[in-house]
């Protein structure tokens, strides 16, 4: 079965799709060179701690790689296919983790290990044949370490509380990513701040050897002190139990997925309890606007509060600002605070990025009713704005009040440009690439597939961006005048309230039956999309 | 009273191309008000995307449809508020609870105040007012039709265009949407429908539509369509049905 699995493996690599596939290979591949260039014996080389470093920040990425996407399901062969032949769960899940061992995470890691192998060669050829015994063993390790959390994440978010901590999980890993690098700026350019731009040189060649001893001991440095043991002399006792430990542990990580898998090859996923109202919601009385309008707010509030895809989106995108800050705060780049509100602007637009492909085949009734499309556009923007368009302004107004900060005027006039931008592009985007995924009356939790809106998020993330930036700049040009910052931004948000939503709109009008069909037919036309024609 | 000089729906001449396949080939149908009609033909034979062209779900290649005088192409928005469209498969805002999907589709409509008393009653003939507080991702295959019969209801419209009432449900439901349908035939509702269920069919659908190949076989009254034998005789008759051989690892 294991041989069958791994050809089937195979064969749905080879035909595609290919895109995404080859971008990681090229990229992990010139990262991998990288680190093997780095542990090379050359003169002025750099310290081989640095090595221990990478090869942590690597395996990391295979922990929490899959906790930054919690809605991506990896798996390449359907569970749901597999769960209806006579075989048993345990036996099946036991030889679906051999194939899990193929794919282009584990050749990277592959080659980027083998920077280990050069690490030894100094050592004579028994430090290489350790060296290379610990590549397969690391490896080994790691990807088990990333299935197993992978898996269990998967399982997690079959509850409400795991939604949450997927949320909380996504938030951390974007704050880190947006704002880690602060800590590090405020230590190198300390007074920034007061408009001072010297730098502090810090001393980067040699890491101190406790912080080494700290990574070499952690499971993802157990292969590099091996290596690094056997190219020492350091007896075998010291290079042969790291190795032993790495194929103990990673064993053990691989028991615990094909306990994971086998639990959900012999029950399907079960159903989130859906967040219910306690009484049937009332129409909400909102100003200034049409009854259609007002029915829309309505269901898209409900929608964001209930869905579970789009609760982990909405948690993640009201939490990633706040732990931006917590991440700002206590640096000495406190002034640069309230840039979390056009921050929070930004994850709004790139979590709204994808709610019609998640509305899926629900477009029907907009499209069968007379004027619902316009207030359809114009019911999902105030939804926006009342969610993260009004909140990410109060954000940066109240961070500019707590901190004086000299930015804080621009940050507010980049937050309402932003949020402004952000309200009009999603829904335009959401139609212009739709990620289409599960028909929202089959996703019932969010670990299925709602489509991968990365594409739209890449996009609307420069342009929401430039907008929060665009007022700050247009003020400095002309001469640091608060006045003219502050026009350029209501100028700019009211150009593009008025204008995006007519090309939404029409949009909508020109397409919203072939964005219709492209929803219902998702499942065949995925896999063979001249058959379902000939079906009809 | 509806107007009976105006057919309800007016199909002339539908082609729907899908790439090479040619789905529906110069399709012509005309409903008159006040009736039940129904379309009947096998898997693949252009029903359904005949049905999604009068709801304007989908634009034809060729040919004009006009629901009660409205021309679909130039007059959209006239021609959408005559119909009350039930689709089968498709999804609603699933998050919401059968009253907040009805207030929802009242207030996109724009109704004016009454539609809370009929929202009320079709709730409650319905059985779906049983689970105010279960959401419409939760209703099983059953209470989807119903709502969505309560939906396309909702406006009272002159025309309901249903895509397989009947389709995956219980008898027990079945009956309850059978019974809210005559109604509203009686009080002069059209209702177009395509279905599987030659039963359904032969009771209650003054006239029937037998497709195959995206082309109209035959249409006219039940009776003379069925021409002495059961309409599902007669269905098998014309679309005609290839001999199974024995399969003798089946014994």
């Amino acid at each position: 079965m294991t041989g069958t699995l791994i050809a089937l493996k195979l064969r749905l690599f080879r035909n595609g799709p290919h895109d995404e596939r080859a971008f990681s290979l090229v990229t992990g591949l010139v990262l991998a060179a990288l680190v093997i260039a780095g542990s090379m014996p050359a003169p002025g080389r750099i310290d081989e701690g640095w090595i221990a470093v990478a090869l942590t920040v690597w395996g990391g990425m295979w922990v929490f790689g899959p906790l930054a996407q919690p809605r991506h399901d990896p798996s390449v062969i359907s569970r749901e296919w597999l769960r209806g032949y006579p075989l048993r769960p345990w036996r099946l899940a036991r030889a679906l983790s051999w194939t899990e061992l193929l794919g282009v995470g584990p050749l990277i890691t592959l080659v980027s290990l083998s920077s280990l192998v050069v690490l030894a060669a100094p050592g004579g050829p028994a430090a290489v044949a350790i060296a290379v015994a610990a590549v397969p063993a690391q490896l080994y390790l790691l990807i088990w370490a990333g299935k197993t959390v992978a898996a269990l994440a998967a399982w997690l978010l079959q509850t409400r509380a795991g939604m949450t901590m997927a949320a909380v999980q996504t938030a951390i890993m974007l704050a880190l990513s947006f704002a880690g690098w602060v800590p590090i700026a405020a230590w190198l350019l300390p007074r920034l701040g007061e408009g001072d731009t010297a730098l502090v040189t810090p001393t980067l060649g040699h890491l101190p050897a406790p912080v080494i001893d700290v990574l070499a001991a952690l499971p993802t440095g157990w292969g590099y002190g091996a290596a690094l043991a056997a190219r020492d002399g350091a007896g075998p006792g010291a290079a042969l139990l790291p190795l032993a430990a790495l194929l103990a542990a990673g064993a053990l990580l691989q028991l615990g997925w094909i306990a994971l898998t086998a639990r959900a090859l012999r029950r399907p996923s079960r159903r989130a309890a859906p967040r219910r109202p306690a009484v049937p919601g009332r129409a909400l009385p909102l100003p200034f606007t049409t009854s259609q309008v007002a029915a829309v707010v309505s269901r898209e509030l409900a929608t964001w509060l209930r869905d579970p895809a789009r609760g982990v989106e909405l948690r993640s995108a009201w939490l990633t600002p706040l732990l931006m800050a917590l991440i700002v705060a206590p640096t000495g780049w406190s002034w640069a605070l309230p840039l979390a509100g056009p921050a929070a602007a930004v994850f709004g637009a790139m979590v709204a990025i994808n709610t019609y492909a998640m509305d899926g085949t629900a477009l029907w009734q907009l499209l069968t009713t007379p004027g619902a499309l316009r207030a359809d556009v114009r019911g999902r923007m105030a939804a926006w704005a009342l969610l993260f368009g009004v909140p990410s302004i109060v954000l940066t107004a109240a961070l500019w009040a707590a901190t004086g900060s000299p930015l804080g005027a621009a940050a507010v006039a980049g937050a309402i440009a932003a949020a402004a931008t952000a309200c009009a592009v999603a829904p335009l985007l959401a139609l212009l690439m739709p990620a289409v995924g599960t028909d929202a009356r089959d996703r019932v939790y969010p670990g299925q597939q709602a489509g991968d809106p990365t594409g739209g998020q890449m996009t609307i993330f420069p342009v929401v961006l430039l907008a929060a930036v665009l007022p700050g700049v247009i003020g400095a040009v002309s001469g640091g005048s608060g006045w003219v910052t502050a026009l350029s931004a209501i100028l700019l948000a009211g150009a593009v309230l008025y204008a995006i939503p007519v090309l939404t709109v029409r949009r909508l009008h020109q397409h919203g039956a072939d964005l219709l069909d492209a929803m219902a037919s998702r499942g065949a036309a995925v896999v063979r999309p001249s058959a379902r024609k000939a079906e009809r | 009273m509806p107007d009976f000089s105006v057919p309800a729906i007016e199909v002339a001449d539908l082609t729907q191309r899908f790439g090479s396949v040619l789905a529906v080939d110069r399709l012509s149908l005309s409903v008159p008000p006040g009736m039940f009609y129904g379309i009947v033909g096998p898997n693949g034979a252009g029903k359904t995307t005949t049905l999604t062209a009068v709801c304007g779900l989908r634009v034809p290649t060729a040919g004009t449809i006009k629901v009660a005088g409205h021309d679909l192409r130039t007059d959209r928005e006239a021609a959408l508020a005559q119909l009350g469209v039930m689709m089968d498969g498709l999804s609603l805002p699933e998050r919401l609870t059968a009253t907040e999907v009805l207030r929802y589709s009242a207030g996109l409509r724009g109704l004016e105040d009454g539609w809370q008393g009929r929202a009320s009653d079709l709730l409650e003939i319905l059985r779906l007012d049983a689970v105010p507080r279960t959401l419409i991702v939760e209703y099983s295959t059953g209470m989807r039709k119903k709502i969505n019969l309560a939906l396309a209801l909702l406006h009272r419209p002159r025309v309901l265009v249903l895509d397989e009432p009947f389709e995956a449900i219980d008898p027990v439901s079945a009956h309850s949407i059978e019974q809210v349908l005559k109604q509203y035939v009686d009080a002069g509702g059209t209702v177009v429908l395509s279905s599987h269920i030659m039963d359904f069919v032969e009771r209650n659908c003054r006239r029937v539509a037998v497709v195959a190949g995206g082309r109209v076989l035959v249409e006219g009254p039940v009776e003379e369509v069925a021409a002495g034998s059961t309409l599902n005789e007669r269905f098998i008759e014309l679309v005609g049905a290839d001999p199974v051989r024995p399969l003798e690892w089946l014994r």
